[in-house]
């Protein structure tokens, strides 16, 4: 199985200048775990910020939401893999940079987003499917 | 046990047009959904004319039911299963005919998730053949309607996207607005009915040990 077959198409992009609060604010209101971060200019990268993120460096260690940036706590570059790519690639570079998720491309563009629980759906589905054709 | 629950020619008659109806449903939806990526509403009449057909097929095998098929205990289960499906035949037919009145005013974005979901539902009712054939095999029930679980908790996130979309759409008047909202209710409605079908088999087959 290929990863643009089970990817999530929905991303949601923030500023890297958005406060760590506006950041949460949308995570809520869109039931995501991440957002990704989009580039300052030509020469910079995608970037991420996370739930986790927000717990360990923000949460944890009582900064202002209000004032700190995404840009201070998101993490750069983020870990991609092209659309062709087989799913269980996908599962070795999330087991080797210890993260639950890795954003799909295609060329410069980010088309999607895989994570865990996207892997465990789709090799649940498969299973069950398993002896009775595609 | 198996053997001796379903083991008859009329229960075998009963369980063959079973299938047969939820492979109309499966048509059905295939159908739909070609109707909405060609955004052709004359494709969509298909949609009725298998309803009608999954209709007989539906009371066909209610009367052999109630004709001896079965023991009596079993057979209240079985008929709740069919209504059920039989019930997203017609939210089926209802999308479809949402569809008709709509047409071309559906805009690309939102009709690229609808076909998403399209293609869900009719990955739902493969699914849901899968499971009725495991009530006679030794395959894991379980593990079948969680598949079907999986599907209808991924058309329950598009549908929360779809409808923050819908919020930010200009409509020009109560119509376009009531027809567009039906059509997305109808729509994401499907995948629910399915699950409860799912439901009704996991209760088959709890009634059958």
């Amino acid at each position: 199985m290929k990863v643009d077959e089970i990817m999530t198409k929905k991303l949601e992009i923030i500023s890297a200048d958005a406060s760590i609060y506006d950041a949460i604010e949308r995570m809520i209101d869109k039931r995501i775990r991440s957002l990704l971060v989009k580039p300052r200019d030509e020469h910079d990268v995608n970037g991420v910020i996370t739930v986790r993120d927000i717990v360990h460096k923000a949460l944890g260690k009582n900064l202002d939401l209000n004032k700190t940036k995404v840009a201070e706590i998101m993490s750069k570059p983020v870990v991609c893999i092209d659309k062709g790519t087989d799913l269980e690639h996908a599962v070795n570079l999330m087991t080797k940079f210890n993260i639950t998720r890795v954003f799909v491309n295609e060329g410069k563009e980010i088309l999607g987003i895989i994570s865990l629980l996207d892997v465990m759906s789709a090799a649940l589905i498969t299973r069950a499917r398993e002896g009775h054709g595609a | 046990m198996l053997k001796t629950v379903f083991g008859g020619n009329t229960e075998q008659k009963v369980i063959d047009s079973i299938k047969k109806h939820m492979q109309i449903l499966y048509s059905a939806s295939e159908c739909f959904k070609k109707g909405l990526q060609e955004l052709n509403k004359d494709q969509m009449y298909c949609v009725a004319d298998l309803e009608r057909e999954g209709d007989s097929v539906r009371r066909e095998i209610i009367s052999t039911i109630y004709e001896g098929a079965f023991l009596p205990f079993l057979r209240t289960n079985i008929c709740r299963f069919i209504e059920i499906v039989d019930e997203a035949f017609d939210v089926l037919k209802d999308a479809a005919s949402e569809f008709e009145n709509l047409g071309p005013k559906l805009d690309q974005e939102i009709r690229e998730d609808c076909i998403q979901i399209a293609d869900i539902n009719q990955q739902m009712c493969d699914m849901l053949i899968i499971a009725f054939d495991t009530l006679f095999s030794k395959g894991d029930l379980r593990e079948k309607t969680l598949a079907i679980r999986i599907y209808e908790k991924k058309v329950d996130d598009m549908k929360f996207d779809l409808i923050s979309k819908l919020r930010k759409k200009e409509v020009k008047d109560f119509w376009e607005g009531k027809t567009l909202s039906d059509f997305i209710s109808y729509l994401t409605h499907i995948s629910d009915v399915i699950e409860d079908a799912s439901d009704y088999l996991h209760i088959i087959n709890l009634s059958m040990r």
